[in-house]
């Protein structure tokens, strides 16, 4: 993971904040009403140009209003964003041919044709090199010339993708991009994030689900009931995720097995039983360092040891849940 | 004036697709032309309908005694009390009825589905992403939209002026400009109602009922208008009595009136684009 910039090394941003020009995106303490409902309780970050930054979180957490507010499309009650060193409430025509989005919600009616609908965008938001149509639909697998009205969603979704990156912009916002693709496109889908952020080009998308977006993002915010609760790499996610953990030992008692591993740090939800087979089996989970606990059971005689791949999704729902104020868990970055 | 200096490859010599002009406008056509030459051509039918019945009609005594033994208030409802001349008679069945009608119905259509049958689908919030103003989509629809109804003004403006002379009609052709200009400006308002009506709520149903309700309070004033001078007073607030009260087919229009339409109808196409500017879309 080449260039990973975090919310500590962000500038500090307050009354006097300094806006980041040099962001793709900077936006600070937006805060969106609809009526009596606080859809965007404050909600600042920065994303560096050529990074690839995730926003996650449950449904209604604020991840397509923040999105939208960063098009224009609605406006902010306060707070205010820049994107690619313009303000978005002066977004022009020009800001938004350097933008490729991608709405959650993408609805194609019609007659057109996939490749006509395509068009019509190349018209207001051109250039766009020849052939470049052609070549992001075949990746992909998609027919143009099928009335838009008779694809399914993910040849909708496809199209709505391809639509985003064909006049190559600076930046893309993708709400949900991955929504409706089957995982062979999700991977597709994911080469091409990685082949802009390769190009220099800088993404910013979401989901609710960080495990269609952990391979892609360097940095990932976790947004809940429109704040953000915390700002990470994948990596830091990883470090604080949680892993499950079994094991199988012979010629020790499960009592043992308890008074060995049930001090150390990180273990938790352990349960010891003795198989039938004689040995004593082990679950738990395990977070934080392993280390520790590798060393702890070196001495005993496993006959099976499994110790699953992080489970992000676990470690990300906990933040989700957990009540406000208490992220101690990723350590209070946000 | 700070210059830019994209991070994302530039293609400035890699050919690329050629571009429209007026892409929003363009759309409109691209998308709709079947619907457009559906309504033309049922204009043209209506045309082709009605008015050869004229001579028929005004030859037979038995229809003029028919229509007299008609009860009065639904004569002068449908404007039949002027149907023994030619002008009179393309007035009250065709402009005055079906073509009102029909071209009603299409503007109502097409203005309620252009800002916020669009918004409330889901496409404009991506149409708007891309590179235009909400001011150039809320114009360029609007006048693709007044572009359409002025077509089908002349589709019907041409079909009577071609029935004129089979039909014996007698119609004064500048007359028949005059009033097939009133009708469209009547029409284009009732559009222009239509599209504001969406823009202000982003919802397709609420440009139709705004649409709807300028056709139909218009046409039932007027009608109601017409039964005793006491009621008179109803024709100022139907749009339909301003168009057509003065019977412009027979008497010749008044271009003031046109020019009132037409000047009406772009002042709410240009109230229609500054409400859109001033709106989140799609919540």
């Amino acid at each position: 993971m080449s260039h990973v910039k975090t919310a500590e090394t962000a500038p500090r941003r307050g009354a006097a904040s300094v806006v980041d020009r040099d962001a793709a995106i900077d936006a600070v303490d937006l805060v969106k009403k609809f009526g009596s409902n606080l859809a965007l309780a404050g909600v600042s970050f920065s994303v560096p140009r050529g990074s690839v930054f995730g926003v996650i979180g449950p449904n209604g957490a604020g991840k397509t209003t923040t999105m939208r507010a960063l098009l224009d499309i609605i406006r902010v009650t306060s707070g205010r964003a820049t994107v690619l060193g313009t303000d978005s409430r002066n977004a022009g025509p020009e800001l938004r041919r350097r933008i490729g989005y991608l709405p959650g919600e993408l609805i194609l009616e019609g007659r057109t044709s996939g490749r006509r609908l395509l068009q019509h965008y190349v018209d207001i938001s051109g250039p766009v090199p020849r052939g470049m149509i052609e070549q992001l639909a075949g990746r992909f697998g998609l027919d143009l010339d099928r009335p838009v009205r008779k694809l399914s969603k993910g040849n909708k979704q496809k199209l709505g993708i391809v639509q985003a990156f064909m006049h190559q912009p600076e930046l893309l916002v993708l709400d949900e991009p991955t929504s409706g693709l089957d995982p062979l496109m999700q991977q597709e889908f994911l080469a091409l994030v990685s082949e802009a952020r390769e190009a220099g080009q800088t993404v910013f998308l979401s989901s609710h689900v960080i495990s269609e977006i952990q391979q892609a993002a360097d940095e990932v915010a976790i947004l809940r009931a429109g704040k953000i609760v915390t700002i990470a790499s994948v990596e830091e996610l990883r470090q604080t995720a949680i892993r499950h953990l079994r094991m199988m030992v012979t010629g020790v008692s499960p009592a043992e097995i308890q008074g060995l591993l049930a001090g150390l740090n990180g273990v938790g939800n352990l349960e010891c039983t003795l198989a039938p087979t004689g040995a004593t089996e082990a679950t738990a989970t395990l977070g934080g360092e392993i280390a520790p606990f590798i060393q702890a059971i070196s001495t005993l005689q496993l006959t099976d040891l499994v110790l699953e791949e992080p489970d992000l999704e676990e470690s990300v729902l906990r933040l989700y849940t957990a009540p406000a104020g208490s992220s101690a868990a990723m350590g209070d970055r946000s | 004036m700070t210059t830019i200096v994209p991070t994302a490859p530039v293609h400035a010599i890699t050919p690329t697709v050629r571009r429209a002009p007026f892409p929003i406008f363009g759309k409109v056509f691209t998308d709709s032309w079947r619907s457009l030459i559906g309504w033309g051509a049922g204009l043209a039918a209506a045309s082709a309908l009605y008015l050869p019945l004229f001579p028929s009609m005004s030859g037979d005594a038995s229809m003029q005694e028919l229509i007299n033994s008609l009860p009065p208030e639904l004569t002068r409802t449908i404007n039949y009390d002027q149907i023994g001349t030619g002008s009179g008679y393309a007035q009250a069945t065709l402009f005055g009825l079906m073509g009102f009608l029909l071209l009603s119905i299409a503007a109502i259509s097409w203005g309620a589905a252009a800002l916020g049958g669009d918004e409330e689908s889901g496409q404009l919030e991506l149409t708007l992403a891309h590179g235009v103003t909400r001011i150039e989509v809320a114009v360029q629809r609007y006048l693709a939209m007044a572009v359409k109804i002025l077509i089908l003004a002349g589709i019907l403006f041409l079909a009577v002026w071609v029935l004129d002379e089979p039909s014996e009609l007698n119609i004064a052709v500048e007359n028949l400009l005059g009033t097939s200009a009133l009708f469209a400006g009547l029409i284009l308002f009732t559009g222009s109602v239509a599209i504001l009506c969406g823009a202000l709520t982003g919802r397709r149903v609420w440009g139709i009922a705004g649409g709807a309700a300028v056709a139909v309070i218009g046409y039932v004033f007027n009608a109601i208008g017409n039964q005793s001078p006491d009621l008179e007073w109803l024709h100022n607030l139907s749009p339909y009595s301003w168009a057509f009260s003065a019977n412009p087919m027979t008497n010749g229009a008044d271009w003031g009136t046109v020019a009132a339409f037409f000047g009406l109808s772009l002042l709410l196409g240009a109230v229609t684009a500054f409400v859109l500017r001033q709106r989140d879309i799609g919540v």
